[in-house]
This record gives C-alpha cells, sequence and structure tokens, in this order.
C-alpha cells in the first residue's frame, strides 16, 4: 500500500510492503528536486552565499553556514577571529533550536493524538528568529557569513538584547517543555528520572512508554556527525563505542533509480545523522542512559532532539561570555576569488544532522558544487537487503500510522533535495 | 462563530522559506483567528493534501509558493491544473515571494518552461492571462511576514489596493530598500569607504547593494522586529525584483568608476554632479568611527 507523507518541508511517498501483517520492506520516494546544485555551476563563488541559504526554509541557515565554510577551506592561510567563528556558531545553533521547537510542536505532537500547538512552536522560535536577525539582518535568508568573517560588528546593546531573548527562550523551555529549572534537565542523568517531571517532553515520552512505542523505530544503531565546532565533536558510535576519526572522504553518494534523493553511506555503510547520532558522539549522560534502556528506538530520538535545545542555550550562554568585541568581525582574504582555483568541502550540523558541501573552483568561478543533506542520509531508501536507516527502522511495524510516526521521528525535509 | 477566510497555501517549486517567514508573523493567534488554511505545508488542516487535489475544496484565497512549471506535480497532479482548478472559485490569488511572482532563484531548476504565474522575469507571461485582474504579487526572498499578512487582512477588508506593474501593493513596495537604511548619510555624502563587519559605510559603491533601485520595505518595516540586512551591513541582494539572482552579487559594476544601476529614477549626469558636490562636505562625523572614543 502506498501511503503520502505530507507536511514535512514537501512529500515523500511510502510504498509499504507487509507480509504476515507485518512491514517488511518500504520504498521511500522523494518526487521531486529542485537542481540547486547545477544552479550554481558557472556562477561566481560568493554568489553561493546568497543563492544556497535558499536550498531550504527550515535549515537554511545551516547551509549559508556550510557554505562559507567550503569556500574558505578552498584558500591557504585565510584568517577569522575568533569573534566571527563565535558569533557564526552562535547562529547556527539559534537554527537548529527553532528548527527543534517546530519539530516537535508542529509534527510530533499531532502524531501523539494531540493538538497541534502552532503558538508554543512559533513562540520560541520567532525568538530565535530575532537572535539570528541582530547578526544576520533577518531569518530566514540572510548571507550575513562571508568569505573573512560575518559582515556585521556587535554592540554591547546588541549582547544585552541577544541575552534576553536566550533567557526568555530557557523561560519558555521551562514552562512548557520540562517543568523544571534547566539546570535540573541538564544535570539529569536518568532517562526515567525524567519522567517523573512536569512538561510537554516527559509527557510525550510517558505516552511512548504507556502505549508500548519502546521497541519502535530501532535502525541500525549506527551513528556519525561531521560537523565539528565548540560543542559538537565528530565521530561515529557503533553501540557505544565512540571514535573520533573518520573522514568525510569516505562518505559516498549513490543513486537510487525511484527517487531523487542518492543514497549516503560512510565505507559502504548506512548510518543514523541527526540530534540522537551528536549526543552519541558526545556521550551526552541523559541521552546514552535513554539509549542504553531503549536502544535507537523513537524514545531516545525525541528525547536527544528536546535536549539539545537546553544544552545548545546554555552553550550559547557560555559563547557569549567568550566574545571578545574589539576583535574583528572581518579580515578581508589576502587573495581576490578571481584568482583562486581550488577545491575544498565543509561538514556542519544542522537541525537534522550532517550536512556536508564541496566545491570546485576556478579562477573564482563554481565548476562544480556538491551538497549532501541528513536527509539523505537518514531517509533515502536502499534495497531490501541493504535498507536505508529509516527504512530499516519501520521493518516489522504492524501499521502504516506507526510508520509515520517512525518516519518522522527522523524529521524528514524533501526541499533540500539538491541535485 | 465568525466566519473565516479560507486559505489554501500551495507550494509549487519552492525551498518552504515564505512558508517559514509567515512562521514569523507576531500576532499568528490573530490571525488563524481570523483565516483558516484548507492546506498549509506545516500547520494541520482539515483536508490533505491529497483532497486538495482530487476534490474541490471550498476557497476564498490561493496562495502560490514557489516556481511554477507544468511539469511539476503535487501529489501526480500538475500545480499548474491545481492552480486552474482552484483560481475559479477564488476571490483572489496571491503568488507569495520571488519565485512564484518572477520565477526566482527556482527558475533554473531545470523544469520545463519555469517561471512566475504572471511574470516570467520582467516579461509578461501569457499562461494564466485570464486570472491577472485576481492576483497581487508580494515579491521578496522570503517574504517579510506583514506584508504578506497585511495584503491577506486588506483582502478580507475588501480594501482597495493600489498595485505597480508588477500586481505589488504600492504601500509596500512603492518604497526603495534604501528608505530607513541606518547607514543612509554614507549614501548621501558619499564617503565611500565601507569594510564588512563595521557598523560605518555604505555597499552601495563596492559591495554591491542594491538597496536604492529595489522596492519594498525592509527598513521601514524590520525584519524579525528586529534589524534589515542593509543595517546589519549585508548588501541589499535584491531579491524582490524580477531580477532576482543577478550574478556576482557581493560587487558593485560600474563603467568609468560609476555604478551602473543608480537610485530610482536618478539619470546619470545628475548623479555625477552631486556626488562630487556632496563629496566636498567631507564630514568629520563620517569619516570617522561611529562611536568615537
Amino acid at each position: 500500500m502506498i501511503k503520502l507523507i505530507e507536511k514535512i518541508e514537501g512529500e515523500a511517498k511510502l510504498n509499504f510492503n507487509f507480509k504476515e501483517g507485518k512491514i517488511d520492506f518500504v520504498d521511500i520516494e522523494f518526487m521531486s528536486t529542485r537542481n540547486i546544485e547545477n544552479i550554481l555551476k558557472g556562477k561566481n563563488a560568493f554568489d553561493a552565499l546568497v543563492i544556497n541559504p535558499r536550498v531550504c526554509g527550515i535549515c537554511g541557515h545551516a547551509h549559508l553556514i556550510a557554505t562559507v565554510q567550503a569556500l574558505e577551506s578552498c584558500y591557504d592561510n585565510l584568517k577569522l577571529s575568533n569573534k566571527a567563528k563565535i558569533i557564526r556558531e552562535l547562529t547556527l545553533s539559534f537554527e537548529l533550536i527553532q528548527n527543534h521547537f517546530k519539530w516537535f510542536y508542529l509534527t510530533m505532537l499531532p502524531l501523539f493524538g494531540h493538538k497541534q500547538q502552532i503558538l508554543k512552536a512559533t513562540y520560541p522560535s520567532q525568538l530565535m528568529g530575532k537572535a539570528i536577525a541582530l547578526f544576520g539582518g533577518q531569518y530566514p535568508h540572510t548571507s550575513y557569513a562571508v568569505v573573512g568573517g560575518v559582515v556585521c560588528e556587535i554592540t554591547e546593546m546588541d549582547i544585552i538584547k541577544l541575552q534576553l531573548y536566550i533567557a526568555q527562550t530557557v523561560k519558555f523551555v521551562e514552562d512548557n517543555l520540562v517543568k523544571t529549572e534547566s539546570e535540573n534537565f541538564l544535570t539529569c542523568k536518568d532517562a526515567d528520572a525524567l519522567l517523573d517531571y512536569e512538561g510537554d517532553l516527559p509527557d510525550i515520552l510517558r505516552q511512548i512508554k504507556k502505549d508500548g512505542f519502546l521497541e519502535h523505530g530501532k535502525s541500525y544503531d549506527r551513528f556519525i556527525s561531521f560537523g565539528q565546532n565548540s560543542y559538537f565533536k565528530k565521530g561515529k558510535s557503533l553501540k557505544t563505542k565512540v571514535i573520533h576519526n573518520i573522514s568525510v572522504l569516505h562518505v559516498k553518494e549513490s543513486e537510487m533509480p525511484s527517487s531523487f534523493a542518492k543514497n549516503v553511506s560512510f565505507k559502504d555503510k548506512y548510518y543514523e545523522v541527526g540530534p540522537l547520532a551528536r549526543a552519541m558522539v558526545n556521550k551526552t549522560p541523559l541521552v546514552t542512559d535513554a539509549h542504553k534502556k531503549y536502544g535507537d528506538s523513537i524514545f531516545s530520538r525525541i528525547l536527544a532532539r528536546v535536549c539539545e535545545i537546553s544544552q545548545l542555550l546554555q552553550h550559547s550562554k557560555k559563547l557569549i561570555k567568550d566574545l571578545d568585541l574589539s576583535e574583528e568581525s572581518y579580515i578581508e582574504p589576502s587573495i581576490d576569488i578571481s584568482k583562486l582555483s581550488s577545491s575544498g568541502y565543509s561538514a556542519v550540523e544542522a537541525a537534522r544532522g550532517t550536512l556536508i558541501h564541496k566545491v570546485e573552483i576556478e579562477n573564482g568561478m563554481i565548476k562544480n558544487y556538491e551538497i549532501i543533506t541528513p536527509t539523505q542520509w537518514n531517509l533515502s531508501g536502499g534495497t531490501k537487503e541493504k535498507q536505508g536507516v529509516s527504512q530499516k527502522a519501520m521493518v516489522g511495524l504492524s501499521d502504516v500510522k506507526t510508520a509515520e510516526l517512525v518516519f518522522k521521528s527522523f524529521d524528514v525535509c524533501s526541499v533540500c533535495t539538491t541535485q | 462563530m465568525k466566519k473565516k477566510m479560507r486559505v489554501l497555501w500551495l507550494s509549487a517549486i519552492a525551498c518552504n522559506g515564505n512558508t517559514h517567514s509567515f512562521l514569523n508573523y507576531p500576532y499568528i493567534e490573530q490571525f488563524l483567528d481570523d483565516f483558516e488554511f484548507i492546506y498549509h505545508p506545516v500547520i494541520d488542516s482539515h483536508y490533505t493534501l491529497e483532497d486538495i487535489v482530487s476534490k474541490k475544496i471550498p476557497c476564498d484565497v490561493l496562495l502560490i509558493e514557489g516556481a511554477i512549471s507544468k511539469e511539476f506535480k503535487r501529489v501526480d497532479v500538475s500545480v499548474v491544473d491545481i492552480i486552474e482548478k482552484y483560481s475559479k472559485i477564488v476571490q483572489k490569488i496571491v503568488t507569495v515571494g520571488t519565485c512564484a511572482t518572477f520565477g526566482g532563484i527556482f527558475r533554473e531548476s531545470g523544469y520545463e518552461e519555469t517561471s512566475g504565474m504572471h511574470f516570467d522575469q520582467d516579461k509578461p507571461s501569457q499562461k494564466f492571462q485570464d486570472l491577472i485582474d485576481k492576483t497581487i504579487s508580494v515579491s521578496g526572498c522570503p517574504v517579510h511576514p506583514e506584508v504578506l499578512v497585511n495584503t491577506l487582512y486588506a483582502i478580507k477588508k475588501e480594501a482597495i489596493l493600489k498595485l505597480d506593474n508588477f500586481l505589488r501593493p504600492k504601500e509596500f513596495y512603492a518604497y526603495t530598500i534604501h528608505n530607513g537604511c541606518t547607514r543612509n548619510e554614507y549614501f548621501e555624502y558619499k564617503v565611500d569607504n565601507h569594510r564588512f563587519g563595521e557598523l560605518e559605510g555604505c555597499m552601495f559603491y563596492d559591495h554591491g547593494c542594491q538597496a536604492p533601485f529595489t522596492h519594498g520595505s525592509c527598513n521601514k518595516v524590520l525584519w524579525n522586529e528586529v534589524n534589515s540586512k542593509t543595517r546589519a551591513g549585508l548588501s541589499c541582494m535584491g531579491c524582490t525584483e524580477p531580477t532576482f539572482p543577478k550574478q556576482n552579487l557581493f560587487s558593485t559594476k560600474k563603467n568609468m568608476a560609476i555604478p551602473e544601476n543608480l537610485p530610482v529614477g536618478v539619470g546619470k549626469r545628475v548623479y555625477l554632479t552631486l556626488a562630487g558636490i556632496s563629496k566636498a562636505f567631507k564630514i568629520d562625523r563620517l569619516e570617522k568611527k561611529l562611536f568615537d572614543d
């Protein structure tokens, strides 16, 4: 039976094959493509900073940061101030946070039979949008990160405003998501103890337990994360063993006949990316405890994503303290882009997981551009013999409605199909 | 219960940027009291997309996001067919964002004959000729949430909106992005030494700022209620215009040291004369850092 999955930034078609009342195989088809990679060819390299955020309306900022880092990797000895690095990291974190709120309140809650809570999604994500706009001028679709730094200068007053947006968002979390001081949530190491709290997150987690959904959504139990920064570590996690020494060079894309989204594998194996993967690689105690108890199920996946909201808010407060306003926001590159022929790549963590950009430049013009999105890692379809991450997670379920929940627990973004 | 206006939000070849920009509208609670989405890309609706394409659901306003091509389908139905079906029953059609209005970034997405609804860049398109009187365009990449929402309220109120040649409400698009920019003085007095990463300076001379010849209200109705790209120090990329995206966006195209594109309605000779005079001001305050020791 074929089911159209909607309200996922575009749509996908899932073709379910049942065997003895259980899902045996799911064919995933993304039905359209936006061809951004082709649009970029032959354009001035800096224009990618304007075009690429428009890959995606919800994670466009991650595409901007990936673009600027890929371009910068083409230079030798490019200078970047610590201040610019921190500002970029802050705005990227804010985008992740707004995305997590929207996913939890707009996508996940209705799948558990609750009414969609639009204002609980928009209120905190608007605050995070303001925080990005403070530096970038607007959200979505700013291009404020340029080769050599950021275009903005910030003042003490900006910092004060920023701290207020963050404090107000923290307050929202404490009043709604997990009703306790964030400190308690952040230091909680026991996934079951979290269930004793009130709040929208514990409500959903309790419901997963009560409804017997704890086994749902398990896949390969293999995780990977490439987008290193001051908070996220690079690495892969197999069950609980973490290896940090991994290279993007082993990431491969391959075409699938039925779908516009190419498959992505690391050393010929499929890995899950996203907040759960990041928490496993980072060894976040609360998430690894959930994983120990409930594996790579929807329980752990949802917990990891919501947990990241508080972690990133706390980390952002720390980053702001590290800002030295006397540093330069922008340092002009010593070589003009029109004289540059080179290639490079970047990996950043977008809300849904690792995003990789690869670029080839000839005399400042784009010769080739490749984008590997988180949706390709988690949701592109494999064959029955070698299933993709989300495909495997749906096998064995007995109904399509639960399968949709599992599929969406990875969070799908089909507008990101860039090829 | 008062009657809500029924709105269909249809995405064509889009990044969903307008969808998320709309979610930044500050008074969304009130908006949802006055309007009902019969379908929206992320907000729950009474009908599924399958209902929308297979039936004809009663609807008052059709919103189109994304570039349009007959080849692009939603649930196996061409977006052109969906548009034609609903355009017959709605009071108004709104093309939301630059892709739906002019083709925008996704005009180059490789689908057959991709363009905006009534315009292929600045050229009028014949495709939906009979619907032109029903259409209002709110361009921008993305659209500003206030521009979209207030236009919808104007439709609800049946207010008469004056539109420009691209069907955009003059209320928002008669201004240029330059209006209200905090860097205006550097432009007026021709202080042309802008560097990125500074509060001072104007991006018009060297860094490709298109604000003086781009229509919109970005510096009048601020983004996310706090800022604008040009205030932050990023050039206006001209995203509300049919020509978006131009090439080489971070540098100003010049002929004999004079910017090729001048402010709307300004002649080259007059510009040169005035620029020469303005430069003579040599205003110390604008040559120095804004927050001077």
